[in-house]
């Protein structure tokens, strides 16, 4: 029953080409769906480019079932994965910076890594921006330690938002996805017409 | 280049058939849970890996290195007339509540759970080992064991001595005049003037600790 014990099974070394296999194959679909190009990726923000959220949101809901579909199967410990636990109020904080660091800089974490592998100059000094960021947090991170622990709710997940079956909550979000994607559809033809 | 069969709608259908397909199946209950991870840990109930002798519970109610946890899965009649000193009232429809801080401990934290024989904590850990897998242990022959051992003889308090504990039915056989709870003197006996009883030890922690300290 998944999720397996990697270096246990493979060996360390084993594991780590697991890895590296698995990353090479994350990085590959990042790029061939053009998640390297800042440009691409903010055009998503004026409903100019739709791959951003059909790619991400179809990952969130294919992952989501296969997640609750072996779950149900008998195949995967749902327990044994690391779900973050919620933190509403830096949550919220985090969530709007890196909107908008994602919006003026053009690149997510992931992204911009991806970007940095084609040698581009923008996604290297947003990587440059992003550890120093990082460095900065960790070094101020005390300071502001009482906001940094608030709004604990433990493990929160939508099913205990929403007091509903987990298979009701992933039907729920499956059919958002769906109707989200019709709906920038919809939003890129009013704005910028029909494409053809 | 040859363009792409458009796959957007037969896409979306496949994601709501398997979508509708998990609502209608649902996600499996504790016990089914259990079902599906009974090979890997069923074997340490049958070979008795984690039933731990009421000796070993008292000594590690007196090590100052273990983080011991107490869980006593009983209804509440039971718990006023007598329990372990430090142990928390955790009936097994409030294991769930338990999972965040279960998954929070420190690795030289160590679980025990306790019911009137080992029916019912036994039934506890299965569901312990679902929701968190933590160091969990049971007490071998629940308080009904303990109470034989450490209990105050019958010549003291009357009908209060050892009583038998062939065919576990759940119950509490000892009785006592009063529900005293946690103020009863074999809720913490003093290990030193309790009889030295031969056990295997079977406690293992996640990881070593260190049993001595400061410097040198």
């Amino acid at each position: 029953m998944a999720p397996y014990d990697m270096t246990a099974t493979f060996g360390t070394s084993g594991s780590y080409f697991i890895y590296l296999a698995i990353g090479f194959a994350f990085g590959f679909i990042l790029e061939s769906s053009g998640f390297g190009d800042s440009r691409r990726l903010t055009a998503q923000f004026y409903f100019r480019e739709l791959r951003v959220v059909k790619v991400m949101f179809t990952a969130i809901v294919v992952a989501m079932l296969l997640i609750f579909w072996s779950t149900a199967l008998g195949l995967l410990d749902y327990n044994e994965i690391w779900v973050n636990p919620t933190y509403l109020w830096p949550g919220i904080a985090g969530g709007i910076i890196m909107g908008i660091g994602f919006i003026l800089g053009g690149y997510c974490p992931g992204t911009s890594l991806v970007s940095v592998a084609t040698l581009k100059i923008d996604g290297m000094f947003f990587l440059l921006g992003l550890v120093a960021g990082v460095v900065l947090f960790g070094e101020t991170v005390g300071y502001i330690n009482a906001f940094w622990n608030s709004g604990d709710m433990g493990l929160f997940t939508l099913p205990e938002l929403l007091q509903l079956e987990t298979g009701v909550v992933v039907f729920l979000v499956v059919c958002l996805a769906l109707v989200m994607f019709i709906g920038f559809e919809w939003l890129h033809d009013f704005i910028y017409g029909k494409r053809r | 280049m040859k363009r792409l069969p458009d796959l957007r709608v037969p896409g979306a259908a496949a994601l709501l058939l398997a979508a509708a397909g998990l609502a209608w199946h649902g996600q499996p209950a504790v016990e089914q849970q259990w079902e599906f991870l009974a090979p890997r840990y069923e074997s340490r109930l049958i070979e008795r890996q984690v039933y731990i002798d009421p000796a070993e519970l008292l000594y590690l109610m007196n090590d100052d290195y273990i983080d011991l946890l107490i869980f006593d899965v009983r209804d509440e009649s039971d718990w006023n007339q007598f329990h372990l000193a430090d142990a928390e009232r955790v009936p097994l429809d409030q294991l769930p509540s338990q999972r965040d801080r279960l998954r929070a401990l420190p690795e030289n934290a160590v679980l025990v759970v306790v019911s009137n024989d080992e029916m019912l904590a036994t039934e506890a850990w299965k569901r312990l080992m679902v929701l968190a897998k933590p160091n969990v242990y049971i007490l071998e022959g629940g308080l009904n064991l303990w109470l034989n051992i450490y209990g105050v003889p019958a010549e003291e308090v009357a009908g209060h001595g050892r009583t038998s504990l062939a065919q576990p039915n759940g119950r509490l056989r000892h009785r006592f005049k009063m529900a005293l709870g946690a103020r009863h003197a074999a809720a913490r006996p003093d290990e030193h003037l309790t009889p030295q009883r031969d056990y295997t030890p079977k406690v293992q922690l996640f990881k070593k600790v260190a049993r001595a300290g400061g410097c040198g």
